[in-house]
Order: C-alpha cells, then sequence, then structure tokens
C-alpha cells in the first residue's frame, strides 16, 4: 500500500513531500484565503475610509470621511447597539447559567426534552425569525402581543414606532434565538466540573448558593468569559434583526438604527463607499478596543485560576 | 467515507456547471424589477411579443430584488461597465442618481418621439435630460382620493359635494361626530398623501427654476399646518405602520375605520389585493382643492423602464419595451393586468377598458376612467432634478414624523430640515 | 471521624419533591413560551395571506379557512420560484459544507500535528478572524470578488469563507487529542504526509466532521447578507433571499412568505432531531478552550 515518494525524487517534488514543506502545505489553504480576503480588504477598508470613491474617480479626501461620521444618525446607531449589547449581556448570561444549573442537576426531569426543545429558535434563519417577530408586534389590534397585553386589559401598542418598546423587540429576539445555545455553552462548561467538589462540599454542609459560589462560579469562568466575548461581538455587530423588523431598513427616527445598518445605507444603499468604510474602521476600532479591555481585565482572573 | 465526500463534491460541481451551460436560442433579454407585480405585465406582453413576431422571438429572463438592493447593484453595475440587465425598472425617486454625468441609460428617442402626441408627455419627461428621453412610465399616476362611500353614506356625507379642503374638513367633523371614526389619515413615512395639497396651490417640494429643496416654502407650510390642525382634532390619523402600504393600514382600513384615503390612481391594486372585505363601498372621485379653478390632481410617482447601455441586443430590447409601455395593446394591458392608469390617452375612451369587467369595475362603485376624465387636464408634472432623491428622503425620514407625531412648530423645523438636505 | 457506613453511591435515586415538581412547570411554561412563535406560524402557513392582513398573526384555529393552499403555491413553478430557491439553498448549501469541511479539516491538521515556524503566529490570525465581523469588510471584500470574475456565482460566496476559523479551530483541538505515533506508523509505511491525512486521519474523523458539517451546514442553509450582496440573476437566488423579496414596499406576499418559511425550517429541524449529538457538539466547540 506505501507508495516510495521519497527515495529517488529530486528537486521540488521532494521538498513538497518532505516532512519540512509539509505543515506549510497545510496550512497554505488558510493563509491564502487570509491574505486575499481578509487582509486586502481590511487594508482597503482603510485606505477607502481616506477616499472618495466613486467610479473612475477615486481621489484622497483626508479626514472628511471621518468629519463626517459627526452625525446624529451615527450616534443614534452606537447609542443603540450600546443600549442591545449591554440589555443582551444582562439577560443572556445570568439566566442562561441558571437555566443550564437546573437542567443539570438530576432532580429535573425530562432535562434532555427540554434543553433541544430550547435550542430550536436558533435553527431558523434571521430571515425568518425577525418576519415572526415583525408580525407578532404589529399594530393591528389583533396580533398577538396586542392579544396578549389586550388580556390584561392593556391597550394596543404601536410597537415598532416606540423608541423603548423598540429595544424591549430586539432584545425579546435575541433572548428567544440565543438563550437555548448559551445554556447549551453553560451545561458543556458544567459537565466539565467534576461531581466529587460538589460531593464534599455536602458534605461539609455547604448550602446550594454556597455551592455555586465556591464551585459552579470559578469553575465556570472559562466559559463565561466565552459567551461574554462572543455576546458583545454579537451585540455591537448586530444589523439582521433590525434589518427584517422594517421594510427598507428605515425605522422612524432612526430608532432601530444599528451601526452596520447605517453602514449598509451609507456604503451600500446611497453609494458612498469611502464613508461607508470610515463607518466599518469606526466600529472595528470599538470592538478592538472593547476586545482588548475584556481579555486583560479577565486576562488576570486566568492566570490566578491556573 | 472519503469516497462519499469526493463524489458528493463531483455531483455538486457538475450540477453547478450544468446549469449554467443552457443557452436559448430565443433572444434573451434580461430584466431586473424591484416589484413582483410589474413581472406580470411583461410576461404577458412578452407572450403576444412572441405571439406576433415569431421571427424575433424574445425570452425574458426576470430578476426580482429588494428595492434598495436592486437600485444599488444597478448602480454598481452600471458605473463599473459589467454586471448590468438588458431592461431594468427604475423607481422615480433614484431615477435621478442614473442622470448624473453621462447617463449609461440608453436614450430612447427613437421609439419614444413617434408616440409623444399619444401619450401624457410628462411620463417621459420626468426621466429625461438634454431633450434625451431615458426612461418611460407605466402610468399617469393622478392623484385621486378614494371614499369609503358606505361609510359616508352612513354618517349623512354625500361625498361628491366635496369640492374644496374646507369642505373635507367640515365633511369630516361631521363624520367624526357621526361615527367616531377619523376621516382620513397621514402618512408619516410617505408622501403621496401630502403631494396633492402642495401642487394645487401651484407650490412644489423643488424649486421650479433650479430644482434645489423647496420644503421651507409657504406652499409646503400650509399643507402640513393643515394636517396638523386636523390631526389635533382627531379628523385625520396616523396611519398605522406609518404609510398607506403597511400591512397595519391594509387591516385597519379594511375594518373600516377611516372614510377616506388620498392616494394616486395606481393604488387601486392594493384595494382589490390586500383589503378584499371592502369591494363595492369605495369610491374614487377627484381631489379637493383649496381655491375653484386649481388643479385637481398631480402626477405622482412612478417607474422609467429604461435600457441599459450594457444591453445585448439594444434595438430589439428597446422595441419590445415600446410594445409593453407606449403601444395601444400594451396599454390595454397595463390597466387590466396592473390597474394603473395608462399613459396613452386615448385608451381611456375606449369601451374595452371603460366599460369592461376587470376585477377593478367590480370593486369600486363609481368607474374609475369617468374620473380619469373628469380630470384629464389638471394633472401637472412635479419638478425632477438630482435634489429629488434626498429632498423626498428629508421629508419621508424627519419632516412628517415631526410635524405629524411631534408637532413641530413649522416656521423652525421646516428651514431647518431644508438646509440639511446635501 | 466518620464512623459510618461507605458514602451512598454517586446514583442514589432521585426524590420527587416540590422543587422537582415546580421545574417542571417551571421549564414546560419556558418551553411552551419559546415554541410559540414558531406555533403561531406553522398555524397561520394554513391561512391565506389575507386573513394575515386581515386581523394579524394569531393562534386561533379556523377551519374555514385553513387548507394547504399555501404549500401548493409553493410547488407550482408558475406561482412562485420557490422551488427554484430552494434547489439553489441546496447545491450551495452541499458544496460549501463539504468544501469548507474539506479544507478546514486540511488546516487544523497543519496546525495541531505540526510544529513550525510562525505557527503561533498564524493561529492567532485564525482568531484575528473571528473577532472581525464580516460587514466590515464587506464593501471591498465585493469590489474584489467583482475584479475576480466570480460575482454573481457560487465561488463569489463560498470562497472568502472556505477557511472557516471555528471549524479550524475546533478541528485542530479534536486532532490533538490524536497519537502521534499514527503519523510515525504512516511515515514507516512510506507514505507521504499527505497521504497519511487522507488515508488514516480522515476516516477517525466521522464524528467531528458530523459535528462541524451540520454546524456549518446550517449556517450556508441560512446565510443572508453575503450571499444577497454576490447574487444578481433572480434565478440564482438562495431561500432566505427569495423569502425577502416577498416583502416589497407595496405590500408582503404573505402566502407565500409564511409557508415558505416553515418549509425552510423542516430540513434544518429533520436534521437536528436525527443528529442533535453532533449538532451539540458544533455549537458548544468554540467554548471549550483554555
Amino acid at each position: 500500500m506505501g507508495v516510495a515518494f521519497l527515495k529517488k525524487r529530486q528537486g521540488f517534488r521532494a521538498f513538497f513531500y518532505s516532512q519540512k514543506a509539509a505543515p506549510y502545505v497545510f496550512v497554505m489553504p488558510f493563509i491564502l484565503v487570509f491574505v486575499i480576503f481578509f487582509v486586502f480588504p481590511l487594508i482597503s477598508t482603510v485606505i477607502m475610509s481616506f477616499q472618495s470613491v466613486l467610479p473612475g474617480q477615486v481621489r484622497f479626501i483626508g479626514l472628511e470621511n471621518i468629519k463626517r461620521l459627526n452625525d446624529p444618525e451615527f450616534f443614534q446607531a452606537i447609542k443603540n447597539n450600546l443600549i442591545y449589547t449591554a440589555l443582551t449581556l444582562a439577560l443572556l448570561i445570568p439566566f442562561p447559567m441558571i437555566f443550564a444549573c437546573m437542567l443539570n442537576s438530576k432532580a429535573t426531569i425530562g432535562r434532555n426534552f427540554f434543553r433541544s426543545a430550547l435550542f430550536v429558535p436558533i435553527l431558523t434563519s434571521v430571515v425568518v425569525a425577525g418576519t415572526i417577530f415583525r408580525l407578532i408586534f404589529g399594530e393591528l389590534p389583533g396580533a398577538l402581543a396586542n392579544q396578549i397585553v389586550g388580556l390584561f386589559g392593556m391597550g394596543p401598542f404601536r410597537w415598532r414606532q416606540m423608541q423603548g418598546t423598540v429595544y424591549m423587540i430586539l432584545v425579546m429576539l435575541a433572548c428567544w434565538r440565543w438563550t437555548g445555545v448559551n445554556i447549551l455553552y453553560f451545561l458543556s462548561g458544567l459537565q466539565s466540573i467534576p461531581e466529587e467538589l460538589y460531593e464534599s462540599a455536602s458534605i461539609d454542609g455547604a448550602s446550594t448558593i454556597r455551592k455555586f459560589r465556591h464551585i459552579t462560579w470559578p469553575m465556570l469562568k472559562p466559559t463565561t468569559i466565552y459567551v461574554l466575548t462572543i455576546s458583545i461581538y454579537g451585540g455591537f455587530a448586530m444589523f439582521l434583526e433590525s434589518y427584517m423588523l422594517y421594510t427598507n431598513n428605515r425605522s422612524p427616527r432612526g430608532m432601530g438604527l444599528t451601526i452596520i445598518g447605517y453602514l449598509y445605507r451609507q456604503g451600500w444603499e446611497q453609494n458612498n463607499i469611502g464613508y461607508g468604510s470610515a463607518i466599518g474602521l469606526c466600529l472595528l476600532l470599538i470592538v478592538m478596543v472593547i476586545n482588548l479591555v475584556q481579555l486583560k481585565f479577565f486576562g488576570l482572573f486566568a492566570k490566578e485560576d491556573k | 467515507m472519503k469516497k462519499l465526500l469526493v463524489a458528493i463534491l463531483c455531483l455538486t460541481m457538475f450540477l453547478s456547471m450544468a446549469s449554467a451551460a443552457s443557452a436559448a436560442e430565443a433572444n434573451v433579454i434580461e430584466f431586473w424589477t424591484f416589484a413582483e407585480s410589474h413581472v406580470d405585465l411583461y410576461k404577458v406582453m412578452a407572450e403576444k411579443w412572441n405571439a406576433e413576431f415569431p421571427d424575433k422571438p424574445i425570452e425574458l429572463s426576470v430578476s426580482v430584488m429588494p428595492y434598495d438592493d436592486m437600485h444599488n447593484k444597478l448602480l454598481i453595475a452600471l458605473q463599473s461597465g459589467e454586471g448590468a440587465p438588458d431592461m431594468v425598472d427604475i423607481e422615480i425617486g433614484k431615477f435621478a442618481n442614473f442622470l448624473k454625468g453621462e447617463p449609461q441609460l440608453l436614450p430612447l428617442n427613437r421609439v419614444v418621439e413617434p408616440e409623444l402626441d399619444n401619450i401624457v408627455r410628462s411620463r417621459v419627461d420626468i426621466y429625461s435630460k438634454d431633450g434625451n428621453f431615458y426612461g418611460i412610465c407605466f402610468h399617469v399616476g393622478a392623484a385621486v382620493i378614494y371614499y369609503n362611500d358606505a361609510l359616508l353614506k352612513e354618517a349623512g356625507i354625500d361625498y361628491t359635494t366635496i369640492k374644496t379642503w374646507d369642505d373635507y374638513a367640515q365633511a369630516g367633523a361631521k363624520f367624526l361626530e357621526a361615527t367616531g371614526k377619523p376621516f382620513g389619515t397621514v402618512e408619516t413615512t410617505d408622501l403621496w398623501h401630502f403631494e396633492p395639497l402642495v401642487f394645487s396651490q401651484g407650490g412644489d417640494i423643488l424649486n421650479k427654476e433650479d430644482g434645489t429643496p423647496n420644503i421651507d416654502s409657504p406652499e409646503v407650510k400650509k399643507a402640513l399646518a393643515f394636517n396638523q390642525d386636523l390631526i389635533q382634532k382627531g379628523i385625520l390619523a396616523l396611519a398605522p405602520g406609518g404609510n398607506h402600504h403597511a400591512e397595519e393600514y391594509y387591516g385597519m382600513m379594511n375594518a373600516g375605520s377611516y372614510g377616506s384615503v388620498i392616494m394616486p390612481m395606481w393604488y387601486m391594486n392594493r384595494f382589490t389585493d390586500y383589503m378584499p372585505d371592502l369591494s363595492k363601498q369605495i369610491a374614487i372621485a377627484p381631489l379637493p382643492v383649496w381655491e375653484e379653478g386649481q388643479p385637481r390632481s398631480v402626477g405622482l410617482g412612478g417607474t422609467g423602464t429604461a435600457v441599459t447601455n450594457q444591453a445585448t441586443n439594444p434595438d430589439l430590447t428597446m422595441d419590445f419595451l415600446a410594445y409593453t409601455k407606449l403601444s395601444k395593446e400594451g396599454n390595454v394591458q397595463v390597466w387590466k393586468v396592473l390597474g394603473f392608469d395608462p399613459i396613452r390617452s386615448e385608451v381611456w375612451s375606449m369601451p374595452e377598458l371603460r366599460d369592461g369587467d376587470t376585477k377593478f369595475h367590480q370593486y369600486y362603485v363609481n368607474n374609475p376612467f369617468d374620473v380619469l376624465m373628469e380630470i384629464k387636464d389638471e394633472i401637472p408634472a412635479i419638478t425632477v432634478s438630482e435634489f429629488l432623491p434626498p429632498t423626498s428622503d428629508a421629508l419621508k425620514n424627519n419632516v412628517f414624523f415631526r410635524a405629524y407625531e411631534e408637532m413641530a412648530d413649522l416656521d423652525t423645523m421646516l428651514p431647518e430640515e431644508n438646509a440639511k438636505v446635501k | 471521624m466518620n464512623t459510618a457506613a461507605p458514602l451512598p453511591t454517586l446514583k442514589e435515586k432521585p426524590r420527587y419533591t416540590l422543587g422537582t415538581v415546580l421545574r417542571l412547570i417551571f421549564f414546560l411554561l419556558l418551553t411552551f413560551i419559546v415554541l410559540f412563535p414558531l406555533f403561531a406560524i406553522v398555524l397561520a402557513s394554513f391561512k391565506p395571506g389575507t386573513e394575515l392582513l386581515r386581523t394579524g398573526l394569531n393562534v386561533r384555529w379556523q377551519p374555514e379557512v385553513m387548507s394547504f393552499n399555501n404549500y401548493r403555491l409553493l410547488f407550482e413553478p408558475l406561482e412562485s420560484d420557490y422551488m427554484i430557491w430552494f434547489g439553489n439553498s441546496l447545491l450551495i448549501t452541499l458544496l460549501q459544507s463539504v468544501l469548507t469541511l474539506i479544507v478546514s479539516a486540511w488546516v487544523g491538521y497543519g496546525f495541531a500535528m505540526y510544529e513550525f515556524r510562525f505557527k503561533n503566529l498564524l493561529f492567532t490570525c485564525v482568531l484575528i478572524i473571528m473577532m472581525v465581523p464580516m460587514e466590515i469588510i464587506m464593501l471591498p471584500l465585493y469590489q474584489e470578488i467583482v475584479g475576480m470574475k466570480i460575482i454573481d456565482t457560487v465561488w463569489g460566496i463560498i470562497l472568502p469563507f472556505v477557511a472557516m476559523p471555528l471549524p479550524i479551530f475546533f478541528f485542530r483541538q479534536y486532532l490533538s487529542g490524536l497519537p502521534r505515533d499514527l503519523l510515525d506508523a504512516g511515515r514507516v509505511d512510506g507514505s507521504s504526509e499527505y497521504g497519511i491525512f487522507v488515508r488514516i486521519i480522515l476516516p477517525l474523523m466521522t464524528p467531528a466532521f458530523g459535528a462541524m458539517g451540520i454546524f456549518i451546514g446550517m449556517n450556508c442553509w441560512n446565510n443572508f447578507l453575503w450571499p444577497l450582496i454576490v447574487l444578481r440573476t433572480g434565478s440564482k437566488f438562495t431561500l432566505p433571499i427569495g423569502l425577502n423579496t416577498l416583502l416589497t414596499p407595496y405590500g408582503n406576499n404573505y402566502d407565500i412568505l409564511v409557508a415558505g418559511s416553515v418549509f425552510a425550517i423542516i430540513p434544518i429541524i429533520i436534521l437536528f432531531v436525527c443528529f442533535q449529538k453532533y449538532f451539540i457538539a458544533g455549537m458548544t466547540a468554540g467554548s471549550v478552550k483554555g
């Protein structure tokens, strides 16, 4: 079965098949994709942020695009993303964690069923999920949300036309889709905690809450950090959910506008590619700063656990 | 396992290449649009074309894309010199973007000029530049008002007596008292309800001389103030969903919540398609005016179909376009299939159209063509310039919301918004 | 000090206390709330679109208007392009999944089994990609794709993302667990490095392929933004894009949109029910790291 490749070949073929070259050949596809489809566009984004890009007339305009960022619409978008991220973090970390603990304990019947059922929403595409929520929160008195609040005697609301309820809809959509996933993350983290720790704690007479504080919480830290990271990323990169809620990506006075929604509108719909790149650059900086801060902050903690 | 993977890989690659390989015998006309409904018209006309001209058959390849997406892909394709379709629907709000600099659309003078006397000329003028016509419209877009005649009769109102906006306001008050419902609605995210009030005064949202934004003009202010007043009295309500195409609005109107709506004639198929419960209850009438003698309508909206400079068979495409939108048969179908008021005026008095039995005839209390004939000389055209898209956007995104939801002071708000239009 | 009998074993019989019952009720309630929207949309898919416009989305059982008509429209080529979109999505998902799996496994293997210069640097690059939202580079990426003449093609959709960071990550982790002796055994047999990968390693990766395959497949099936940007021709649209075109500024074609949305979820749900284990392994891939 084995063919003697190496014995007699010379030159390139010998090198190619050697053990030294092999790792590079394996990694090569990634390098190619990385350079061509990531690094180049990234550099382009940076360069185009300082240009005005029209066909046949690409010229440098210095900081003009950056100055254009001083726009109330853009600030509204940033504000929307900030509030959205804060709210989703507040809801999508503590609750899934608690649910995961509950589902992990043998005292809960039907755990596997519930775990799977709560996971189902993420299987829908954003288009479908956004459409569903759009319909649920329609303005008609007969729409689902209005019917439900109607049971409590509250009037039909114009859900998608008021800033407060718009945040509510977006956060509810995020919770609906991601709770199940986060539960899974925490579950897999929980399952790597040895049972003996809990056992000996029980023997020592520790209450559930103390067990949680001293065993569960510290041991879940890597998972929590991971979920935190992707949630922050998801919060700032949120676009499609808001896009699906409104026709034509237009929400009244920009109440549903996100940073990427703004980028899409400027760079793609209005064909201001230079300005769109500047927006992208700004978002990149925001995300990078947050990640660095977070790594530093939690990096310290990670070290002491090791 | 590996063999399975390889097999799947080969199969899918083969499939993807196979689908690309089919070349048609007939001339393929690649066509982009953003409105699914328009496609029906083109399909009907393509069939007729192939029947009438078997020596030059065409095959229509249609792509329906979301509104903004289509317009932007078109712009990029035209600017980069490749990837554009042969024929494309461009909405009037975006058309100016394609006339900037050197238009990448082909002049349609060859097919348009012979027909200029037969059509409502403004419907090609709005898509023209420097004497060249670049787009042909679907319809005249005559603004009218739709009354829920059944509801009005209940309140003891005869819509034919409403001639001025004062009459309208009074009828509205009477309607509100009798039924407790608003007489009409305003849109916070669209401008159809609003433009007639401006144009009948002889005003416009753009300056007639130079096309610059004109939002702070007295005519605009008067129209907005009128609406603000009626909103505060409860005679006008904010359209649920923000405009008259929102599903919430369709639902509410369908349930008989409002007495009237100000929209152009092309809105007729929205009633038949989305508000079926109102069948035999809706009457179409000419709009009220501020003072008798003012024009009772204006040509609103429109989609100009154009031929790009990347068309593979420009002459054939142009001929087909003319066949669809300029010819008599084409205009008949524009009415029959889409319910739009066609641009070829001779068609309006054709008995087969006027007395036909389309779903529109069955739905409306009176005959749409009677209304059209009544106002046919009172349909001015709007001013078009490169400022039309951003000015429309300013109105749709900010001005109406601030005026109607926040009851902003018009004297400060309008100049502010006007200045912001870039 | 403890002289009692040995501790009870780990598997003590669960006792059903009030707490247990409460938890059950709680989760039943939660599940009900979570699955409720899906139930509503499934119900709506059996009603005509005008019904939806008339009353909004609700959960009333209305046998007088309910029928399979919407689903019939999906399959009727004259009425809708749904089957075209479905077919395109299927094609692209299969193609992209297979290619991405193979390439990512190939790369992950390189990271797992070898030591070489720049290894840590390169791996950091993998992590960097995960931190940068695609939307930031999508404009210049679009221009590149146009320049490379693969716009409006399957390759324009697939190539930029064929070496996905998460699968690479996952495969590296998975493969690091394999003993190096396998490699040596292969080399002794005279096989080339690549032969080892193909003949020895690949067959061992079935569970990993299962997990990642489903993860990548699901993402491809639901992918919306990038294909929307790349594709121009109606006959090439994928399912999410096609469904989106039914939402027009003038009114929405709910008949096809709702039934089509429900039908689009079905393959994924079937896959999920059959391969739950793999789904879960795939989704939790990134979280188990030091």
